[in-house]
């Protein structure tokens, strides 16, 4: 039998459910024993990946937000969708400070945050269909974000 | 629910459990009057009740910022815990935001400074 625990969620692109989100993915990581700084990384990172979903991928318009995790020992995966607008340059929203919305009051902190409490992530995006972003963390591994 | 409080030029900002692009929109809404009235010069972001934060929280703070920057105030924050303390340090937003740690602190630093009497 193999030792990994998978979950899969799919919900309504809105603000409200961005609470949602990352609640259910604390509790779904809780077996592998997290301190609560870990708790409180993972939820940054799930609140900011859902957040860009709605807000940049949707444009606040009707669509679903879908997130696969799964827990295998201590290693935590997070896997987050959208089938909205993409992103035509990755490279460029991955900068820090970098925003298409500046007006909004938008930091622009939103994937260096993501970077700064996983372990590693990924973003694959096709403008026009969607993206994924994908974020790891093994749970006491020891690794602070300022180090 | 009180979200702020606005007295002789200074704004209180009550933040809450969450604060995330949901609430961060909310606060806006509830406050944008109020917080676009001249007087108000001095901001501060009280994060007493606050638990969770993420880079909405950083937007909040940074827009309302260059706003009040521009009529020559300032912006405080206050009652922040480690994990709020850890976002705003990896954020930047020490270089533009002073962390207090009672409003009275920073009452008396404005009238100190003579920015306020």
């Amino acid at each position: 039998m193999s030792n990994t625990n998978e979950m899969v969620v799919e919900f309504s692109s809105v603000a409200q459910n961005e609470s949602f989100a990352r609640m259910v993915v604390a509790a779904f990581i809780t077996g592998t024993n997290p301190t609560l700084e870990e708790v409180s990384d993972v939820k940054t990172a799930v609140s900011e990946a859902v957040t860009n979903s709605i807000i940049h991928g949707y444009e606040n318009m009707d669509g679903m937000v879908r997130i696969k995790a799964s827990v295998t020992d201590r290693k935590v995966y997070i896997e987050i969708t959208d089938y909205g607008k993409g992103i035509e340059d990755v490279e460029k929203a991955m900068e820090p400070m970098y925003t298409t919305k500046p007006g909004e009051e938008r930091s622009g902190m939103g994937f260096s945050f993501m970077e700064a409490f996983m372990d590693k992530l990924e973003v694959l995006s096709t403008y026009g269909e969607g993206t994924v972003v994908k974020m790891w963390k093994e749970i006491g591994a020891g690794r602070h974000p300022f180090e | 629910m009180k979200y702020y409080e606005v007295e002789n030029g200074i704004m209180i900002y009550y933040l809450p459990c969450e604060l995330d692009h949901y609430a961060a929109e909310n606060i806006k809404k509830k406050s944008e009057a109020v917080f676009a009235d001249d007087n108000v010069k001095y901001l501060i972001f009280d994060f007493e009740k606050t638990n969770f934060m993420d880079s909405s929280g950083i937007g909040l703070i940074t827009g309302r910022f260059r706003r009040v920057h521009d009529k020559g105030g300032k912006v405080y924050v206050i009652n922040v815990s480690d994990s709020i303390d850890k976002l705003l340090y990896m954020s930047g937003i020490y270089r533009i935001v002073n962390k207090c740690d009672t409003k009275d602190d920073i009452m008396r630093e404005l009238v100190e400074g003579g920015y306020y009497e």
